[in-house]
């Protein structure tokens, strides 16, 4: 039996299915990696553990017995902890403070600061820390904090601990030390689960691996079993059958985007690239990579980026959205929650926006125009809603998908960058997407399109560029597509 | 996919429906309850001025004659409700801009007394001969002024990326506190007699002027809102900045735009105050930026932003003045005005939650329905379960 199983666990957000059917064992004194490209349920399924969130469906046992972790108190008393990148802390306290955070050592209703003292450093001292415990928080740095909640975590007598993204934020050192401490906590039989998209990480501390894609279990195996190659494949490898698209029969036109030596600190250095009228340029890399800060960068939401842009030759000012959407670009961004829509806005009020100037005269919004071209558009692009006043934030991912794509099909451009343009997306709706791209492809657009399902840019690309940590690390022609190829340039 | 407004009337659809609910229903309680009231009877001969009707008694005497009339429903009353809540109104459209872009600004009431006092200090050296000129010169300074110390509130918000509750909070004291030092804490007064009776200029014994005022700002602030490029831009930098700025929308730019309009209001109202009660001080207007805000959120303005409506905030203001003046129309003292205030604005908010997870249930339900839709209407080897919720 194993130590601790969930069970046909579902989960749906509005508009997404985060999670669907899971199941999964996890083993005592064994560190169990949870795998898969960003959407694909694995924070949610440590969260659900943790008790942030409750499952639609689906059970959850330790030991064989259910547990119903509805509350992250509830799932703490339990043995379960949850290690996370949004580190929730009080950053003026002291350390110890914040250590003992929910149950401070009082006497008589005075705080006890010498057993205050005492119990948060016996906690740092269980993981082999030496952290001062009487800095203020705020004075760490982010690998201490992470000791510390750490610490937290381990010292309420952790059986299950949920590590998610833990060195993300962390050096190299910083990284060793955590390594090492779970080790220490693997021999005390600790079960953990490992969130993470650093591949060497995964091979180095983990025992198992579970990978998930867009919600469901794709395969659990122990790492002897598989290989860096296998595992990316299980994560984007998706086998869709896609048509071959027309784009591919014509010959790309002039010039439309250059980048010359594109570098912005910290996120990728002298990217070079171009792209033309008529053909879909694929940007490939794992999460991380630095693609969707390449594609702000050009679309002139990066102040700090350096380099060469040019659009049909002319340079192109960076830093400046506006210029960039005068001089005929667009993007869709890849988080459409956060940058793509305003959710609380209807389809109408989102496909008008970018272009609310082109729609207007002397200020007033044309509204008969605003309608039939917005209609035009949501017909095109098949939008399934009970009308255009509905609310975005109550459609499904596909739909909102479709609707912020509509925002830039508002007035022709020469370049639209599209970044996961199907990410969250139906089935259904992932096919209609594609169609799309093709056919404003075959009108003479230029596209770049950053995806991280690679046969959705195997398909779909006429040349892929791939970074790797910032670089570019080559660029592939369609007659030279192959999953091998692309992934040894990623890896 | 069927076109919009096809679909019945919803509240959903015309959120001050509630409102103008409420507001029929205090007059009517009003109405009902505050019983009736004897007042001197006036009318107005040919010339055009009013007098006292005068009527024989059995006696046969002439005495002033008396009529009796609902104590909250006469013209005389409501006209009054109308003009106390229109500078409250004119500002809280105002204060609406800004909240929608989800901001805020506590700076209004300090705008309307430097703006008042800057406007007294024009016009009081001209005296009450002042003509037209001085009228118009004032009544521009008034409103410059107010507007500038609004633009400075949105460019220091923009500029230093500080909440605009800090910021005005700041300049809620500097601003007043220049008022003070320019006029050492006197009143300013004796302006032209021209720009006095221009406002306060009466129609059957009725001043309309800052009720007409209002209902322009109002409509002038509703069509900005609801019909101008402009206007949406500021729901889409409430309802969500970053999207905004991919959409290519100059997010500082509405900021500036926004807190701008409240000082204009604000000046229309200083404008309005220095005509109605002839006199100006750097005390004008203490505490009606919380007035301003409470109409705004009773109207329906959401203080997380991308939500609210001029009307919404006219009708806010009526609902808060109404409750106000009706306490003493129902003889409760004028004390527990603030008492109620205080219960209404919070329970105007809670009832908006209440309606905003209804609509959201409802929304959900709808989504699913057409999520179920879509699977029976797709090919049979597209595997996709329908939802169970």
């Amino acid at each position: 039996m194993a130590f601790l199983s969930v069970e046909h666990i579902s989960k749906t957000f509005p508009g997404v299915r985060a999670l669907d059917d899971v199941s999964v064992d996890f083993e005592k004194a064994s560190v169990h990696a949870l795998m898969g490209e960003n959407g694909a349920g694995k924070s949610t399924l440590g969260k659900i553990i943790a008790g942030v969130y409750t499952p639609d469906q689906g059970i959850i046992k330790i030991e064989g017995r259910e547990i119903k972790p509805t509350d992250p108190r509830i799932a703490q008393g339990l043995g379960i902890a949850l290690v996370h990148q949004e580190l929730a802390f009080c950053p003026n306290m002291t350390v110890a403070e914040n250590l003992l955070l929910g149950g401070f050592p009082t006497n008589a209703g005075f705080m006890d600061w010498g057993k205050l003292r005492e119990k948060a450093r016996s906690l740092l001292h269980e993981i082999g820390s030496d952290i001062d415990v009487d800095t203020p928080l705020a004075q760490l740095t982010t690998g201490q904090e992470q000791m510390v909640q750490i610490a937290g975590a381990v010292g309420v007598n952790a059986r299950i601990i949920i590590f998610d993204e833990p060195t993300s934020s962390l050096s190299t050192n910083e990284s060793e030390h955590l390594f090492e401490l779970m080790a220490r906590l693997k021999a005390r039989g600790v079960a953990m689960l490992y969130v993470s998209h650093r591949m060497d990480e995964i091979f180095r501390v983990c025992d198992t691996i579970t990978i998930l894609r867009d919600g469901k279990h794709v395969a659990t195996e122990p790492i002897a079993q598989t290989n860096r190659d296998r595992l990316i494949r299980q994560m984007v490898g998706r086998e869709v059958l896609m048509k071959r698209p027309k784009h591919l029969d014509q010959q790309p036109g002039e010039e439309i985007l250059r980048v010359e030596n594109l570098s912005s600190t910290g996120k990728f250095e002298n990217v070079s690239f171009k792209v033309c009228r008529g053909e879909i340029v694929g940007m490939g890399g794992l999460v991380g990579a630095g693609r969707t800060e390449v594609a702000t960068a050009i679309f002139g939401l990066d102040p700090r980026a350096t380099g060469e842009v040019y659009i049909k030759g002319v340079k192109l000012p960076l830093g400046n959205v506006n210029e960039a959407m005068r001089r005929r670009l667009a993007l869709l961004p890849e988080d459409r929650k956060r940058a793509g829509l305003v959710l609380g806005m209807s389809i109408m009020d989102n496909v008008s926006l970018a272009h609310i100037d082109h729609f207007s005269q002397m200020g007033f919004i044309d509204r008969g125009r605003e309608l039939t071209e917005v209609e035009k558009l949501t017909k095109r692009l098949r939008v399934k809603a009970p009308n255009l006043e509905t609310i975005t934030a109550g459609l499904s991912g596909g739909n909102q998908q479709k609707v912020a794509l509509a925002k830039w099909m508002v007035r022709d451009c020469d370049l639209l960058i599209v970044d996961e343009p199907t990410r969250g997306v139906d089935v259904g709706a992932k096919a209609e997407i594609y169609e799309l791209l093709d056919e404003v492809a075959c009108q003479g657009l230029a596209i770049l399109m950053i995806s991280s399902e690679l046969p959705e840019l195997l398909n779909l690309s006429r040349r892929v560029v791939v970074l790797r940590e910032g670089f570019v690390t080559g660029e592939l022609s369609h007659e030279k597509f192959s999953q091998e190829a692309v992934l040894e340039l990623m890896a | 996919m069927s076109s919009p407004g096809k679909s019945g009337f919803s509240f959903s659809k015309f959120p001050e429906g509630g409102l103008i609910v409420v507001i029929i229903a205090l007059g009517l309680l009003l109405a009902i309850f505050g019983g009736s009231v004897r007042l001197p009877k006036f009318e107005v001969t040919p010339d055009g001025k009013r007098v006292r009707v005068f009527e024989t008694n059995p006696d046969g005497r002439k005495v002033p004659a008396f009529e009796t009339v609902n104590k909250f429903f006469n013209a005389r009353t409501i006209v009054q409700i109308a003009k106390d809540t229109s500078f409250f109104a004119i500002m809280a459209v105002g204060m609406t801009v800004v909240i929608i872009t989800g901001g805020i600004d506590l700076s209004v009431g300090a705008i309307y007394a430097l703006a008042s006092v800057s406007g007294a200090l024009v016009f009081s050296p001209y005296g009450p001969s002042g003509g037209g000129g001085a009228t118009v010169v004032g009544i521009l300074v008034t409103i410059g002024v107010a507007t500038l110390l609004g633009f400075l509130n949105g460019a220091m918000i923009t500029a230093f990326k500080v909440h605009p509750f800090i910021i005005t909070l700041g300049t809620m004291a500097i601003y007043r506190g220049i008022a003070f030092v320019q006029t050492n804490g006197q009143s300013i007064g004796g302006f032209p007699e021209a720009f006095r009776t221009f406002v306060r200029q009466e129609y059957n014994g009725l001043s309309l002027v800052p009720l007409i005022v209002m209902i322009i700002v109002v409509i002038v602030g509703g069509i900005f809102l609801s019909q101008f490029a402009t206007g949406r831009k500021v729901y889409a930098v409430g309802g969500n900045e970053i999207a905004s700025r991919y959409s290519g929308i100059r997010v500082g730019r509405i900021k500036l735009l926004a807190y701008s309009i409240s000082g204009f209001v604000a000046g229309i109202a200083a404008v309005l105050s220095l005509g109605y009660y002839g006199a100006g001080s750097s005390g004008d207007g203490q505490g009606y930026e919380l007035n301003v805000i409470a109409a705004t959120v009773v109207g329906g303005a959401s203080l997380v932003g991308g939500k609210g409506t001029a009307l919404g905030a006219l009708l806010g203001a009526i609902i808060l003045q109404m409750i106000s003046n009706g306490l003493v129309i129902l003889n409760i003292p004028q004390n527990y005005s603030q008492i109620v205030i205080g219960v209404v604005v919070i329970a105007a908010v809670l009832l908006d939650q209440f309606n905003a997870v209804l609509a959201k249930r409802r929304l959900l339900a709808k989504a699913s329905s057409i999520k179920k839709e879509v699977v029976r209407s797709s090919d049979s080897h597209v595997s996709l379960k329908p939802k169970t919720t």
